[in-house]
C-alpha cells in the first residue's frame, strides 16, 4: 500500500512542468544558442527551460515524500462554459458585430452556474448588451460595429 | 439549363454588386469610417491619426474612428486594411514602416505595392541627431571621425527593429561607411533613459521624442534630418550644413485604402485629408510635435505612390548591408 | 521648497472635476470588490486594465490606484463584520476585529480600522513624495548591468514572499519568465515561440494573461462549490470609538506605519507581509498579549495601518525605477505602457502633473475612503446578498470587451480563455499564480539587460561584479535566498504563512 502515497497535487504539477520545460527546450534548440558572451536568443530561454525542468523533477520527488491535500472538487461545467466564452466572442465579432456577440457571449457564460434559469439568463444577457452598448459604443467612442457584415449590414 | 442559370446568377449578382458599389460611392460616405492605426494608442503615429481623422471627420460629415491595431511592426494593421472590403470605411494611416517593412520581413501577408489605393502624405516628421552630454565631440564632422577612431567602443542605440531610430542608426553607419555597436531597446523610452545616464553613446530618433531633452539640454544634438531648419529647434543644423547630406530623412505618413476601393471614395477621403491639412489646429498640434503638415501637392495619391515606391528602393539596400531581419 | 511646488502641482492635478470624480469611482470599486469575498483587488484591476485605455492617462492611473487601497479598506469592512477577510492582507484584522464586533463593538473596530488607515496613508504619502525624487535621480545612473541585478533581487524576494513551496514559487517564476519570452527577439528579429502566429510577434499581450491568470481562474475556483454565501452578521452601533480605545490605538498606529511603510518598498512584499509583520510585532511587545485574539485594539489598528502604508509605499519602486514591488503594481506598469508612458526614472521630470498627480490623489482617495464609507457601511453589507451567478456572465463580458479593445486583436482574446485554463490548473496544483506574472512582466526586461550588459561590457561577465551597485545588488540577492534556505527560516515562514488563503 505504501506505493500509493503521494501528493497527486504535487505529482501532476511536477508532470506538468518538466513537459512545458521539455517543450520550451526543444523550441529554444531550434533558436540560435549562441555562447554565454555572445548570447542568441535560444540561450537564455534554454537555460530556462532547464531550470523548469528541474524545479518539476523535485517537486516530482517531493510528491512521494507525503500525501497532501486532496485536490477538491473540480468546476467542469464552469470550464466548460467559461472558457470558450471569450473564444465565442473572437470568432463572431468581427462578423456579426457587436450588439449579437455581446448577447451571445454573456448567454454562454451564464449557463456556467446551475443555478441560473434559461429565462433570467436571457434577461441579464440582454440588459448587459444594452448596457454595454451604451457605455463602451455610444459612451467611450470605441471602435465597434453594433452591426456586422454577416447580417447584411 | 444548369450552365444558363449560373451564368444568369453570376451576372445578376455582379450586376447587383456593381450597383451596390456605385450606390454606395454616390452617397459615400453613409457611415462611420474606421482610421486603422498599426501602431498603439498614444504614440506619435496615433497622435498624428487622431488629429487628421478629427479633421477629416467635419470635412465628410460621417464620424472617423482611430483603431488601434498593433504589433509585428505595423505589419499587422497593414493586413487588416489589405484584407478589409474596399468599400473607402476601412482606411490605415501608417508611417515610413509600410516601405522598410517591404525589406525587413522577409514573408509579408500582403504585396506593398499592390495591396493598397493612395490617398496622401499626411506628413513628414524629421529627425534628430543626439549623443550623450559629455560626447567629446562638438559638431557633426567631429562626431564622426571621433565615431571612426573608436569604431568598436562607440554604441549606437535604438527603439527596435523597424523603428524610426533603428532605420536612422543604420542610415548613419551607412552613410559614415563604418559599422558601429548596434544596441536594440524596447521603445524610445528606455533607450533615451539610457542616452541621458550616459550609458550609450549615440542615437538618432524623430524630433516628436527629441525635442524636449534637446531643448532642456540633457543630450547633445548634432544634426537635424529635414532639410530645413526647425522653427523650435533654430540653433540645429541640418545635415547637409553639417555635411552629411546622404543622411536627409523623415518620417513620413500616409493614408490608404486597400486595393479596389471605388475612384469616388478615394478622391473624397484625399479632399478631406487635403482640407485637414490646412486645418490650423491641426498644424498648431503638429508644430507642438516637431513636425509641420504636408503641402497641399503631397496630399494627393500620385505623390504618396511616387513616395512609397522611392523609399522602398532606398532603404532596400541600406538594410541588406546591415543584414538585420524582423522575422 | 520644491516639494511643496510638486505637491501643489500635484493637488491641482489631481483634484480636477475629472480626477476627482475617477478617484472616486476607483475607490468606491475598491471598497466594493473589497468587501466582496472572492474577487481580489489583483483580478478587478487586471480586468479594468483594458477599459482605462479610453481615459486620460493620470485619470486611469489615479482610478487604478484607488481601486488598490479602496480594497484594503473594504476587504477589513468584511473581515470585522462577518469574519471573512475579503482581501488577503486584512486576514490578520479578522482575527481580533470579529471578536471585537462579537463583543458588540463592531462600530469602534470598523472606526479604529478605517482612522488607523487614513493616518497610514497620509504619512505613507508624505513619503513617497519625499522619496520618490531623489530615487529618481539614482536610477539614472543604473545602467544594463545594475538593472539586470536590481531584476534579481526583485525577483529572489518574490520567491521568498509567496507562500507555500519555494520550489513551486521558483518554478512559476521560471515559467512566468518563458512565457514573457514569447515574441520577437530585440537583438536579432528572430520570432520566439510564437508557434508561427504573426499576431504574437509582439508577445503575450500582457492584459490578456493577467486577466486569464487572475480574473478567469478565479471565477472558476468560485464556481466549484456553489454555495449560498451565508452571513451571520454582526450589528454595526456606535461608530466612535472610547477614549480608552482612541489611547489604545495610537502606538500601534505609529508602529504599524513605519513597518509598513518599510515593507511596501520591498520587492514582492507589499501590504501583506506588512500586516502580518505589524501583527506580530504587537503581540510580542503588549503587556497584555493574552488579549490578542480576544478581541485587541492594537490588533486592529496595527495591522489595518501597516497594510495601508505598505499599499502606499509600494508606489516608490514603480515611479522611480518603473519596477513592479507586486502584481498590483505589474499592472500598473501595463496600464502605463497601454498609455504610451514609459514607466522609469523620466517619469518624473517628463510627465511631473501625472507623477504628483498620483501622489496627491493616494491621499485625497484615502479622505474619500474616511469619508465615504463609515456612513456607506450599511450598503456594502447588502451588497454580499448579490448572488454570484449574476456577477459572473457580467465580469465575463466586460473582460471580454476590455481585453479585445486594447489591440483589436482577437488573439488576445484566445490567451485570456487558454491562460484562464492555465491559472486554474495552476491554483488547483497548490501553485502561486503571482510570482508567475511578476516573471512575466520581468522576463524580457531580464533578458533585455542582461544581454545589452553584455554587449556594452564587449562579453565580459566581470561587469556585474566590477560595478559597485550591480555587486551589492546581486550579494543582497545571495543573501536573501541563502535566508530563505536556512532551516530556521524556513519554518517561521511556514507559521507566518499559514494563517493565509
Amino acid at each position: 500500500m505504501n506505493s500509493l502515497r503521494f501528493d497527486m497535487a504535487n505529482l501532476l504539477c511536477g508532470l506538468l512542468l518538466i513537459a512545458t520545460g521539455i517543450f520550451f527546450a526543444l523550441e529554444s534548440l531550434d533558436l540560435e544558442l549562441g555562447t554565454a558572451l555572445r548570447m542568441g536568443p535560444g540561450y537564455f530561454p534554454f537555460i530556462l527551460a532547464c531550470a523548469l525542468m528541474l524545479f518539476g523533477a523535485i517537486i516530482l520527488v517531493q510528491a512521494f515524500r507525503a500525501e497532501g491535500e486532496p485536490i477538491g472538487p473540480i468546476a467542469i461545467r464552469g470550464m466548460l462554459f467559461i472558457l470558450p466564452a471569450p473564444i465565442i466572442f473572437g470568432l463572431i465579432l468581427r462578423g456579426m458585430g457587436f450588439v449579437p456577440s455581446i448577447f451571445l457571449t454573456a448567454l454562454f457564460a451564464s449557463f456556467a452556474s446551475q443555478r441560473m434559469t434559461p429565462l433570467y439568463a436571457v434577461l441579464l444577457s440582454a440588459g448587459l448588451t444594452i448596457f454595454s452598448l451604451l457605455v463602451f459604443v455610444y459612451g467611450l467612442n470605441l471602435p465597434f460595429r453594433a452591426f456586422g457584415p454577416w447580417l447584411g449590414f | 439549363m444548369k450552365i444558363l442559370n449560373a451564368v444568369l446568377g453570376a451576372t445578376a449578382l455582379a450586376a447587383v454588386s456593381l450597383v451596390s458599389t456605385i450606390a454606395q460611392a454616390a452617397g459615400y460616405p453613409e457611415r462611420q469610417i474606421t482610421m486603422v492605426v498599426p501602431f498603439a494608442a498614444g504614440g506619435p503615429t496615433d497622435t498624428v491619426a487622431r488629429l487628421v481623422a478629427e479633421s477629416m471627420s467635419k470635412t465628410l460629415g460621417q464620424q472617423i474612428v482611430v483603431e488601434n491595431v498593433g504589433g509585428a511592426g505595423g505589419t499587422l494593421g497593414a493586413a487588416r486594411v489589405a484584407n478589409a472590403d474596399a468599400d473607402g470605411y476601412t482606411v490605415l494611416l501608417h508611417h515610413i514602416g509600410m516601405a522598410t517593412s517591404d525589406t525587413l520581413y522577409r514573408k509579408l501577408p500582403y504585396e506593398t505595392l499592390n495591396a493598397f489605393e493612395y490617398v496622401g502624405l499626411v506628413t513628414e516628421v524629421p529627425m534628430t541627431l543626439l549623443a550623450r552630454k559629455d560626447m567629446e565631440a562638438n559638431d557633426l564632422a567631429g562626431l564622426i571621425e571621433y565615431a571612426k577612431a573608436n569604431k568598436d567602443k562607440v554604441t549606437v542605440a535604438n527603439a527596435g527593429i523597424g523603428a524610426a531610430s533603428h532605420l536612422c542608426g543604420m542610415l548613419f553607419m551607412s552613410a559614415i561607411e563604418t559599422p558601429l555597436v548596434t544596441v536594440p531597446y524596447k521603445g524610445t523610452g528606455p533607450a533615451m533613459t539610457d542616452l541621458l545616464g550616459g550609458q550609450v553613446d549615440i542615437m538618432c530618433d524623430q524630433t516628436t521624442n527629441t525635442t524636449k531633452q534637446i531643448q532642456g539640454g540633457t543630450v547633445k544634438a548634432y544634426a537635424v534630418t529635414s532639410p530645413e531648419r526647425l522653427e523650435i529647434l533654430k540653433d540645429l543644423p541640418t545635415v547637409k550644413e553639417a555635411g552629411l547630406p546622404q543622411m536627409e530623412v523623415g518620417i513620413w505618413h500616409g493614408v490608404y485604402a486597400p486595393k479596389g476601393t471605388p475612384k469616388e471614395a478615394v478622391d473624397k477621403l484625399s479632399e478631406a485629408l487635403k482640407v485637414a491639412l490646412k486645418d490650423n489646429n491641426v498644424s498648431t498640434r503638429f508644430a507642438e510635435l516637431g513636425t509641420a503638415p504636408s503641402p497641399e501637392s503631397d496630399a494627393t495619391p500620385e505623390a504618396l505612390k511616387a513616395k512609397l515606391e522611392s523609399e522602398i528602393a532606398r532603404w532596400k539596400p541600406v538594410i541588406e548591408a546591415a543584414g538585420q531581419y524582423a522575422d | 521648497m520644491d516639494l511643496f511646488n510638486n505637491l501643489a502641482l500635484g493637488f491641482a492635478t489631481a483634484s480636477s472635476i475629472e480626477n476627482l470624480f475617477f478617484c472616486l469611482i476607483g475607490v468606491i470599486l475598491g471598497t466594493l470588490i473589497g468587501v466582496l469575498p472572492g474577487i481580489g483587488a489583483t483580478a478587478t484591476i487586471a480586468m479594468l486594465l483594458p477599459i482605462t485605455f479610453q481615459l486620460e492617462p493620470v485619470s486611469s492611473l489615479i482610478m487604478l490606484a484607488g481601486i488598490y487601497y479602496g480594497a484594503q479598506y473594504g476587504g477589513s469592512t468584511t473581515a470585522i463584520l462577518i469574519n471573512m477577510p475579503g482581501e488577503s492582507s486584512s486576514a490578520v484584522t479578522a482575527i481580533d476585529g470579529y471578536q471585537m464586533a462579537r463583543k458588540g463593538k463592531a462600530g469602534s473596530a470598523l472606526a479604529i480600522a478605517a482612522i488607523g488607515s487614513f493616518f497610514a496613508g497620509t504619512v505613507s504619502t508624505f513619503l513617497v513624495a519625499i522619496f520618490a525624487p531623489p530615487l529618481t535621480e539614482v536610477a539614472l545612473k543604473f545602467g544594463a548591468a545594475e538593472y539586470f541585478s536590481l531584476m534579481v533581487v526583485g525577483l529572489v524576494s518574490s520567491i521568498a514572499l509567496a507562500h507555500g513551496s519555494i520550489v513551486k514559487a521558483l518554478a512559476m517564476v521560471a515559467l512566468g519568465l518563458l512565457l514573457g519570452l514569447v515574441g520577437t527577439d530585440i537583438y536579432t528579429g528572430t520570432a520566439r515561440f510564437t508557434l508561427g502566429v504573426r499576431e504574437y510577434a509582439d508577445g503575450l499581450n500582457f492584459v490578456a494573461v493577467a486577466v486569464g491568470v487572475f480574473g478567469i481562474a478565479e471565477i472558476l475556483r468560485n464556481l466549484e462549490s456553489e454555495k449560498t454565501r451565508s452571513i451571520l452578521m454582526a450589528k454595526v452601533t456606535g461608530l466612535l470609538p472610547s477614549k480608552e480605545d482612541f489611547r489604545a490605538m495610537i502606538a500601534p498606529v505609529l508602529r504599524g506605519t513605519a513597518i509598513g511603510s518599510v515593507l511596501g518598498i520591498l520587492p514582492g512584499g507589499g501590504a501583506i507581509l506588512a500586516s502580518f509583520a505589524s501583527y506580530t510585532v504587537e503581540k510580542k511587545i503588549s503587556d497584555h498579549p493574552e488579549e490578542f485574539g480576544r478581541g485587541a485594539v492594537a490588533g486592529v489598528a496595527g495591522p489595518e495601518s501597516a497594510n495601508n502604508a505598505g499599499a502606499q509605499t509600494s508606489f516608490i519602486p514603480l515611479l522611480t525605477l518603473g519596477i513592479p514591488a507586486n502584481p498590483v503594481m505589474a499592472l500598473m506598469i501595463g496600464a502605463m505602457i497601454i498609455q504610451g508612458i514609459v514607466p522609469g526614472p523620466n517619469v518624473a521630470s517628463e510627465q511631473p502633473a501625472l507623477f504628483w498627480g498620483i501622489i496627491a490623489s493616494m491621499w485625497i482617495g484615502n479622505l474619500m475612503l474616511v469619508v465615504l464609507n463609515l456612513p456607506l457601511i450599511g450598503l456594502w453589507v447588502k451588497l454580499l446578498t448579490i448572488p454570484y451567478y449574476v456577477l459572473f456572465p457580467i465580469i465575463m463580458t466586460f473582460c471580454a470587451i476590455g481585453v479585445y479593445s486594447v489591440n483589436s486583436n482577437v488573439y488576445d482574446l484566445y490567451s485570456v480563455a487558454f491562460f484562464g485554463l492555465i491559472g486554474y490548473v495552476l491554483a488547483k496544483l497548490r501553485c502561486e499564480p503571482a510570482p508567475l506574472l511578476l516573471g512575466f512582466v520581468l522576463g524580457p526586461l531580464l533578458e533585455e539587460n542582461l544581454r545589452r550588459a553584455m554587449i556594452l561590457s564587449r562579453g565580459d561577465p566581470m561587469t556585474f561584479i566590477n560595478r559597485p551597485i550591480s555587486a551589492g545588488l546581486l550579494i543582497c540577492a545571495a543573501l536573501v535566498l541563502v535566508i530563505v534556505f536556512l532551516p530556521s527560516v524556513k519554518k517561521k515562514r511556514a507559521e507566518v504563512f499559514v494563517e493565509e488563503d
